[in-house]
């Protein structure tokens, strides 16, 4: 990892120090961690936080882990149990949310498309036309989206323009997934993990003060990778997911 | 003078107006003493034409009410500083005899949120006027919820207990009442802490300079002399001589509308108008604007004028606006100070814009609802939030929120960690978290979680992921062995672990140490309680006990099919907690810091009760909550013992946030509309059975 050259101001900025004034009620921290551990699905995480903080559990663990176990099948790009455990878990979901459908299905297509991997494409565009073609023609967004997918089938694969390259990364698989996760939290009458809310607070607020010509200081860091001077001279590791 | 009200019965409607029968241009003893007959039911005191206030306070025909429900029921004398002069009558509206007056007020009750709110602190809303606790702390509802009622709200009990102390005065207020909301579990239980032991935001405010209260009423300090306010500060009537053309007698508010609230009303009710071509101006204006003009017409004051429906910004020609108004509207005047717009709303209904592109901040910040009367007889009635307005201002409000909220849902967060999507940054902030705070075994469980969607997510099959090195940190286990223990209720034992691991920290962190020793007797007494329940219930099974402090225990509890020589243990756990709590109080009696001795005195004070479990005034403080509140203080100790950052990165997001907001707050920008909290309230709870 690339340690940001921290070259910290002699003085502390007064927002550092309002800052510092400010005590985070831990009760409130626990409850977003593990709101966070239960809506993205992290089930063992969440049951040993459930006891090492001594705090209900928010939603049960199969619960947890059945979103999960679909999570994990988009990952792995088999999105065929995707569907399956997804309709098992909420049989109505698909109908009620044909943008979610198409995705899913979208994605189906592009891991159909890695497979053949230059052979033979007749899998992947008999499942276009059964599958994809008629959802296409009834909405322009969908038809956009399933035209970039089959230009992947005729373009090589290592000169493909951006946008149709990014469809071939890991990313879309994330993305779906948790648009599929927050879908069934949806249903479920449950928002976002509260945590994502708190990061975009974060972000807008300081945008929106540094539009407001606030003083503030150049940068304002989290701590988050021992950008803190403190962090690294007293033994915290920063902590790395090697990709 | 002329009674205007015994005249009115010439005026159309003139019932609805005369609000409280006799008497009301009279000095206020009259008044009050009209106000002790209604109390005591007497109907046979009551004048004549005193019918409208009764539809106020009867049920039967409270809908005949001109007003309907959102009407001012005259509660001239409600508040506690008039407790001590009408006690008679005080007494026996609290008392049984008045099934009358008590239901009148049972719409406010039935709908109104500050009752619902904790009453933790023994504090309990009894009185008749909604929006005002029975200290008379006035709580708009479209201001729950924000920073600024908090902190107004915390200042005030401070002051209260304060006062209280220096008086030396304990009145049990409302006992007895019937209208007392059942008090709740501690709804924070699911957290494990509780939070209403802890400090709410906790924003400890570098430049605290007091916080300006609410407008609560019209100023006698600061009003022209040809009017006059009545009763509690809310009417005004116009009591001098006809004036001249240009000419009329103003009055402000006692505080100016703060902008930290992002968003300030009121509302106004015109009672009574002698003729038709007189003048209602009602809007705001500086201090140094003259008390001789209606606002409106001079610079730095705005208005809405009832003879001809103009608006005037700060000259003295109008701009037309809405309909003339009159007796029986209620005007409301609505500031929004993030959007620097002002407009009014007419008997409910919102009416456009008003004035724009105004920039209420620069007026120095200090702009004060005001009211301009002009002829004999012209009586307003002000709400400032005490009771429900008629415009549905929370939905407005909730509208300004939503703005915010939805700027801040389209916010893209890449900039806060350039190198990390926002997927990934957010794994790292918890990850960071749950090591940083020792749940060692959660951060050891979440890492492998988050290997298994790594290596799914790889493409190439021949890549090796790595996995996430959580370290054995030895000083993670010893944390989380102390924090452990704390939580059991154990604390000998973490007492014990804490020597042999952070010899100093004990020493060095008093006031840990005092918490930690204080809630060792909590625990003590606890154990008492909880015995002394299980061993009730055995006794009288056929009773219904009340057992909801007992429910909320789980298997630590004793298990009543164990054979237990109860009494026995019950006398020997007395024995022990009154030796140790002797022991506590010679260790600390010395401290001449106020907090510890007061904390000794309400910690001691359980001892009183037979099983103080059951008394929801102290209950609270035996809350296993409480256990979390310990362990973590002990825990920060102890990381900043070892030089550590006493906080997790995503503490810091918390803390930066929080001033964030601040800074868009103090002026009524965006700030004022959002907090942190919210978004943790956001959080369902357990849905578990």
């Amino acid at each position: 990892m690339t340690s940001s050259s921290s070259t910290t101001t002699p003085s502390k900025h007064a927002f550092e120090t309002r800052v510092g004034d400010v005590k985070a009620p831990k009760s409130g921290i626990n409850a977003l961690i593990l709101d966070y551990l239960t809506k993205e699905g992290y089930p063992e995480a969440a049951a040993k936080f459930s006891k090492e903080a001594n705090l209900e559990l928010q939603q049960e663990k199969t619960n947890i882990k059945r979103r999960r176990e679909i999570q994990h099948a988009i990952h792995v790009g088999d999105i065929e149990t995707a569907i399956t455990a997804l309709n098992d878990l909420d049989p109505e979901i698909l109908d009620m949310e044909p943008q979610l459908h198409f995705s899913l299905l979208r994605l189906q297509l592009v891991e159909l498309i890695r497979q053949c991997n230059g052979g033979d494409i007749t899998p992947a565009l008999d499942f276009a036309t059964t599958k994809l073609a008629p959802r296409a023609a009834m909405n322009s967004d969908f038809l956009k989206d399933l035209e970039k997918t089959m230009a992947l089938l005729i373009f090589p694969h290592d000169s493909l323009q951006p946008e149709h390259a990014a469809l071939l990364h890991s990313d879309l698989r994330s993305k779906t997934a948790t648009e599929v996760n927050e879908a069934v939290l949806m249903r479920q009458a449950q928002g976002e993990a509260a945590l994502r809310q708190l990061v975009k607070m974060r972000a807008w607020a300081e945008s929106a003060a540094r539009s407001k010509k606030k003083d503030l200081p150049e940068r304002i860091e989290l701590g988050l990778n021992g950008e803190d001077n403190d962090d690294y001279e007293n033994g915290h590791e920063p902590m790395i997911i090697s990709t | 003078m002329t009674n205007p009200f015994q005249s009115s019965s010439t005026f159309n409607g003139g019932d609805a107006f005369s609000m409280t029968g006799t008497g009301m241009a009279a000095p206020t003893t009259q008044r009050r003493s009209s106000y002790a007959n209604i109390v005591s039911g007497t109907t046979s005191l009551r004048p004549p034409r005193a019918g409208a206030l009764s539809h106020m306070l009867n049920p039967a025909d409270n809908d005949g009410g001109l007003y309907g429900r959102n009407s001012y029921p005259e509660f001239t004398q409600t508040r506690h500083d008039s407790t001590d002069s009408n006690s008679g009558t005080w007494q026996a509206r609290l008392g049984s005899g008045l099934p009358r007056l008590s239901s009148a007020f049972e719409p406010f009750f039935a709908k109104e949120p500050l009752l619902s709110m904790p009453t933790s602190e023994g504090e309990i809303y009894t009185n008749g006027l909604p929006n005002l606790s029975n200290t008379g702390f006035l709580s708009p509802s479209y201001l729950h919820g924000s920073i600024y009622l908090e902190r107004l709200e915390k200042e005030y009990k401070a002051r209260l207990a304060a006062e209280r102390e220096g008086h030396a005065v304990k009145t049990q207020v409302g006992a007895g009442s019937t209208h007392l909301p059942k008090s709740k579990l501690p709804s924070g239980a699911h957290r494990g802490v509780s939070y209403e032991l802890v400090e709410k935001p906790l924003l400890i405010d570098v430049e605290d300079e007091g916080i300006s209260p609410l407008p609560s009423k019209w100023n006698r300090d600061d009003k022209d002399s040809q009017l006059e306010v009545l009763g509690d500060g809310y009417e005004v009537e116009y009591v001098g001589r006809s004036q001249a053309e240009h000419e009329a007698s103003a009055v402000r508010a006692d505080h100016y509308m703060p902008p930290q609230c992002g968003v300030y009303y009121f509302e106004v009710l015109v009672l009574h108008r002698k003729r038709e071509d007189t003048t209602i101006g009602i809007g705001f204006s500086s201090k140094s604007v003259a008390l001789t003009r209606p606002p409106g017409w001079e610079p730095e004051s705005w208005g809405f004028h009832s003879d001809d429906g103009n608006i005037f910004a700060a000259q003295s020609n109008g701009k037309p606006y809405s309909d003339k108004f009159g007796p029986g509207d209620t005007i409301g005047c609505l500031l929004n100070f993030r959007e620097g717009v002002a407009l009014f709303t007419k008997n409910g209904r919102e009416l456009p814009t008003a004035f724009r592109d105004v920039n209420f901040k620069d007026i120095k910040g200090k702009l004060y609802p005001t009211i301009g009367l002009k002829k004999p007889g012209d009586h307003i009635l002000a709400n400032f939030g005490q009771l429900p307005f008629q415009f549905d201002i929370n939905s407005y409000m909730k509208k300004q929120k939503n703005i915010i909220m939805d700027n801040i849902n389209k916010t893209d967060t890449s900039k806060l960690a350039p190198s990390l999507n926002d997927t990934e940054l957010i794994q790292q902030l918890v990850l960071q978290f749950l090591q940083h705070d020792g749940y060692v075994e959660t951060a050891r469980a979440f890492a492998e979680e988050l290997h298994v969607e790594k290596v799914a997510l790889s493409l190439d099959p021949n890549e090796h992921i790595e996995g996430i090195n959580i370290k054995d940190d030895e000083d993670a286990n010893n944390r989380q062995r102390i924090r452990r223990a704390v939580l059991e209720g154990d604390i000998d034992q973490a007492l014990k672990y804490t020597n042999a691991y952070y010899p100093n920290v004990l020493a060095d962190n008093e006031q840990v140490y005092f918490r930690l020793r204080c809630r060792k007797f909590i625990e003590m007494i606890r154990k008492e309680a909880e015995l002394n329940l299980v061993l009730e219930q055995r006794g009288v099974t056929q009773k219904h006990q009340p057992r909801r402090y007992y429910e909320q225990e789980d298997e630590e509890m004793f298990d009543p099919a164990a054979e237990v020589d109860s009494i026995g243990t019950l006398s020997k756990l007395s024995q022990d907690a009154l030796a140790y709590g002797m022991e506590l109080r010679s260790e600390f009696d010395a401290d001449p810091r106020r907090e510890i001795s007061k904390h000794l005195d309400e910690i001691f004070a359980l001892i009183a009760y037979p099983n103080p479990l059951k008394v929801k005034e102290v209950a609270h403080l035996l809350d296993r909550a409480g256990r979390g509140v310990v362990a973590e203080e002990l825990n920060s100790a102890i990381l900043m013992s070892l030089g550590k950052s006493s906080r997790a990165a995503l503490e810091n997001l918390y803390a930066q946030t929080s001033v964030l907001l601040e800074e868009m707050r103090q002026d009524g920008g965006d700030g004022a509309f959002v907090t942190v909290q919210s978004v943790i309230d956001a959080i369902p709870k357990p849905s578990l059975v």
